[in-house]
This record gives C-alpha cells, sequence and structure tokens, in this order.
C-alpha cells in the first residue's frame, strides 16, 4: 500500500484537476495546492504528476498541462472515504455560504438544483413543477429553463435543463443573519390531510458518503403525486437544528422570506423537543424545509426520465421566473 | 400537531437489540441468528436459487445456510402471500451477536461498499454509519447501483457489500478465538481483521479499538438485482432458530 500522505496528495492533486475546466500545469496546481493550506512545491508536483501519468489517471497535453483520464474521475470518487464521510455536509456548507440573496432587495443568488431531461417533454415538466411548487411542497415556483449551454452549466446531447431552488437556500438566508444552523438529516416525510405529519425514514448528513436525498430519490420511495391530489403521501424533506437562543430572530427570516416567495418550512418545534419523529439536541430546536426537488420526484412518479444534480451551484435569483 | 411521543428508530438500536437477542452458540450449532430476508416471485425460485449458489459457493456470503418460506408459510408474524417465496441468509450481526454474548463490547458501525481487486479487498468506496440511517445501510446501497458483484465474481474484481464494527484491542485474543468458532461453524464471510489503532480498509479505526470487516449477508440479493429479478429485501429482519437453515447445496 502507498504512504497515505502521498496517497492524500495525489487525490488533492486530482482534485485541483478535475475542478479546472481546462488542461493545467504543476505550477498553477502548487498555486493552488497551497491556498487549500499544503505545503508542496512546483518540482514535487511534477514527481506526484509523474506517478498519477503512470497509473493512468492522468493525461499530459504538451505544455498546456494536464487532464483527468476516466480512469481517473473514478479513482477520485472511490479513495480516501475517510474524507468523504464529510463530504456532502461541507458541499451544503459552501452552497450556503455562496448564497447572497436578500429578500429586501431581491437581488443576490441562491442555490439550485439542476434537472436534465428530453426537450419533447418540456411542456410536461413544466405542468408539474408548478403544480408541485404552488402546492407548497418546493421551495420557490421560480425556475429556469436552461436550452443552451451556459457559464456553470453545460447541458448533455439533445436534452434541456430546469433550475430549481434548492432547500439550501434557507441555510444560506438563516446563515446571513448570523444564525449558526446545521444540516441534520434528509429524510421521507408523511403528509396527512395536507399536513405535515411525521419523518418516516431520516438519514443524516454526517454520517454518509452518499448524499442523502439522493439515496431517497433513487429508492423510489415518494408519492409526491398522491399529496398533491389526495393530500395523502411521502415526499422529501430535510431538517434542520438551529441553537435555542435564534428561535425568534430565525422565525423572522424565515417570514421575510416566503414574503420574496421562498417557501416550503414546516411549523418549527419546540426548544429540546423531537421535530415529526426526529431527535434534536437539547439547546437547540428543529425546523424541517420540504425538498427542492420533490417536482422532480413528481415527475419520476410520472415516468418521465429526468437526471439531478442536487445542490448544483448558485444562480441570481431574479433571473428565475414563475411557472 | 405534532405525535406526540413519536420518535423515528435509527438502525443502531435496531442492531443492538437483535445483538442482544441472538442466541447462536457456534460450539453447539444451535440457538438463534439473525436473518436477511427477501421476498420474490415464485417462478423466479429456481434462478434465484441458482444466483445464490454461486454466490455462496465462491465465499460472498457469511454462512452456505439459507432459509426458504413457501406460499402460505409463516414465519413469526410475517405470512408468505400466494405467489410469492421468502429467501432468508445470515446476518452479518449475528457475529456481533457471538461475541457479545463472550463479553466483547464489539460496536457495529458501518455498512458500505468494498472494492475487491483481483480477488484482494482493497478499500471501502461508500459507508453509510448505522447510528445515521433509519435504513439499513446494505439495503440502501443496493439500490444505488454502485456494487458489482456479478462482476467480481465473473472478473476477480468488483464492489460488494460488507460491513465494519469495532471491538477494544484488549480482547483480541478472545475476538479471535471466538471468530475461529464461527469459522469451524461454517461463517466464512469474515473479510479482514485490522490490526489496533489501524485504518481497516481506508476506515479509520477508533483509539485502542480494532475493526473487524465481514462481508454482507445480501450480497447474493444483491447478485439477483444486477440480473434484473425482482426481489423485496429487507436485511435484519428478525431471528430464526439455526436449525431451520438448511446449506444451499441441500437444495439446489
Amino acid at each position: 500500500m502507498m504512504d497515505p500522505q502521498i496517497e492524500r496528495k495525489l487525490i488533492e492533486i486530482m482534485r485541483v484537476i478535475h475542478e479546472s475546466d481546462k488542461p493545467i500545469g504543476a505550477r498553477a496546481i502548487a498555486d493552488e495546492l497551497n491556498n487549500r493550506g499544503y505545503d508542496i512545491g512546483e518540482r514535487a508536483v511534477r514527481y506526484h504528476l509523474r506517478i498519477l501519468d503512470e497509473r493512468g489517471f492522468t493525461r499530459k497535453h504538451g505544455y498546456a498541462g494536464r487532464t483527468l483520464t476516466e480512469l481517473g474521475e473514478r479513482e477520485m470518487s472511490d479513495a480516501l472515504i475517510a474524507d468523504r464521510f464529510g463530504f456532502v455536509i461541507s458541499r451544503i456548507e459552501e452552497m450556503a455560504y455562496r448564497t447572497t440573496y436578500n429578500p429586501e432587495t431581491n437581488d443576490g443568488v441562491v442555490p439550485v438544483n439542476i434537472s436534465y431531461f428530453d426537450k419533447d417533454d418540456l411542456e410536461a415538466v413544466i405542468d408539474v413543477i408548478s403544480y408541485t411548487a404552488h402546492k407548497g411542497y418546493m421551495i420557490s415556483p421560480r425556475v429556469r429553463i436552461i436550452e443552451e449551454d451556459e457559464e456553470l452549466v453545460s447541458l448533455p446531447p439533445g436534452k434541456i435543463g430546469i433550475a430549481t431552488v434548492c432547500s439550501v437556500a434557507f441555510d444560506g438566508l438563516l446563515l446571513k443573519a448570523g444564525i449558526p444552523v446545521e444540516p441534520a438529516y434528509g429524510g421521507i416525510f408523511q403528509i396527512e390531510n395536507s399536513k405535515p405529519g411525521r419523518f418516516l425514514d431520516l438519514i443524516s448528513y454526517s454520517g454518509t458518503s452518499i448524499d442523502p436525498i439522493q439515496i431517497f430519490m433513487s429508492r423510489r420511495t415518494t408519492s409526491v403525486l398522491e399529496v398533491l391530489e389526495k393530500g395523502e403521501g411521502r415526499i422529501l424533506a430535510n431538517m434542520r437544528q438551529i441553537n435555542s437562543s435564534a428561535y425568534d430572530r430565525a422565525m423572522e427570516v424565515i417570514k421575510n422570506a416566503e414574503k420574496a416567495g421562498l417557501a416550503g418550512c414546516f411549523p418549527p418545534g419546540e426548544v429540546d423537543e423531537t421535530l415529526y419523529g426526529a431527535p434534536v439536541e437539547t439547546g437547540k430546536f428543529g425546523i424541517s424545509i420540504v425538498g427542492g426537488i420533490n417536482g422532480i420526484c413528481a415527475l419520476e412518479e410520472t415516468g418521465i426520465k429526468i437526471k439531478t444534480n442536487p445542490v448544483s451551484t448558485v444562480m441570481e435569483y431574479k433571473t428565475m421566473t414563475e411557472i | 400537531m405534532q405525535k406526540n411521543g413519536y420518535r423515528i428508530q435509527f438502525t443502531s438500536s435496531r442492531i443492538k437489540d437483535l445483538m442482544y437477542r441472538t442466541t447462536f452458540d457456534p460450539k453447539k450449532m444451535d440457538g438463534d441468528i439473525i436473518l436477511n430476508l427477501s421476498l420474490i416471485d415464485k417462478k423466479d425460485l429456481d434462478d434465484v436459487l441458482g444466483i445464490f449458489k454461486m454466490v455462496i459457493s465462491s465465499g460472498l456470503s457469511v454462512t452456505p445456510y439459507v432459509k426458504i418460506i413457501s406460499e402460505g408459510e409463516s414465519l413469526g408474524d410475517l405470512t408468505i402471500e400466494k405467489g410469492k417465496v421468502g429467501i432468508g441468509t445470515v446476518c452479518s450481526i449475528t457475529i456481533d451477536g457471538v461475541l457479545l454474548k463472550a463479553g466483547i463490547p464489539v460496536n457495529p458501525k458501518l455498512g458500505g461498499v468494498v472494492q475487491i481487486r483481483n480477488g484482494i479487498p482493497v478499500r471501502f468506496t461508500d459507508v453509510l454509519t448505522y447510528v445515521s440511517t433509519t435504513v439499513d445501510p446494505l439495503e440502501i446501497l443496493m439500490s444505488q447501483g454502485i456494487t458489482s458483484v456479478s462482476e467480481m465474481l465473473r472478473t476477480g474484481s468488483g464492489k460488494v457489500l460488507a460491513n465494519l464494527r469495532e471491538a477494544p484491542m484488549i480482547a483480541r485474543d478472545e475476538i479471535e478465538s471466538c471468530l475461529s468458532d464461527l469459522l469451524d461453524a461454517g461463517f466464512s464471510g469474515i473479510m479482514e481483521v485490522g490490526e489496533p489503532n489501524t485504518r481497516v480498509l481506508d476506515v479509520p479505526i477508533e483509539r485502542d479499538h480494532l475493526g473487524i470487516v465481514v462481508i454482507g449477508g445480501t450480497n447474493p440479493m444483491a447478485v439477483v438485482q444486477e440480473y434484473g429479478i425482482d426481489i423485496d429485501t429487507s436485511a435484519m429482519s428478525r431471528l430464526i432458530s439455526f436449525k431451520e437453515m438448511s446449506r444451499i447445496e441441500d437444495l439446489v
């Protein structure tokens, strides 16, 4: 087995190459690694790059630099499981931090999920998403249809994309109000008589290398269509914990967000009390928020093929329109 | 508004309950074990048994024992409905139960996918800890399309289901003797016993503990699923007397 220290550097170099949109050279890689707290010089990077080339993980493009091979991409997603435990939560934190939307001025960006589907399905997609959103089981009825490649979003051939607001928008708003909100669980939530019932299953964001929402989506355990039609069924929902002293301030933030059309928070729990069956730490209270992609789940239930990257990127909220 | 008193139960606490209730004694080959139970269509039984035999004879199961429950038959409060057959394998948590009964404070930690290269386990590539989920991790991982158990059987390389527990290093001798009793009783699915204070298949272990990796009892079910046959699995579903299990060779 390889020395874990070297292994870690190799993976970190691969991550830098992966995140670059064009071939990247040793010097630029070394600079980026220094930014990330790794004390490593250009020469050492070259040495590690040769190891990566030998293993078939990277490919050299003359002087332009290197890109990852398919094998390299796969290695990156398989290696260093210990680091990836926290991966899901780091991604949420990053998106919450990048959220700059201000409900009062209507300026700034919100985190979005981007889903791809066949052009022919556009009408059905708009119908179902609009229905789900207006029933209050999504974060916002505002979406953006993406018909050609844009900066940050590239479309698979023959497909179009739809951006829907992700529930992490609330984490962002709460965070910007100085509230230390913690994403605790993703789950399956039972709706009874069109009212919040209880959580049926939960997966914590911190104990997994796979996004809980992605897990529940691929298990196909939702019945969003039934919720829409009969008021009974299962939807995706998240649960967050907040320190008790921030209770009033958090309610204010949520209310302001609702005025700007960002909705989907169920009535909050009491301090120190379980929230719809989900555990809450002492000194905190829980809030649960509907999943931003319930509309997508509803579409999947109708049999339409749609692929989603949860918490994909951020988008100017103003550029999204109500459907 | 809220259901008063309703609290959701996480997998870790269900496991502790089952471990406590396990009474299997590897020396006597007697007592209750924990069963993973799947429901399949009756018409698929021959195919499924064929797959089970292939997977089990390649060593990708906890034991070579299975339990078949025909339509109309009952096991505890469960009756198999018409047109269906139940098929069960020994759950690896049975091993934790045996260790516990020997006085070893063992802690089942996570279920995951282990990458195998040329017959040798290399590392965990995806994991879910038991404390963080209400759905069994192996059930989840089976449904993510990230296992390649059949490929592993064909080529010797692939990704299989496994789980990891931690035990204090002070109990090392006792652990080894228990595991060797289990091996004699046909529990051949022990994949890796780590050194104290050392990562096991890339997963860090608590201080002064060692990690034990066991093959997931649901690997045969994962292959059935990879072959596109409908199968509905509940891992760690119930306890059953070991005497009711049969070796797969005696069935096919």
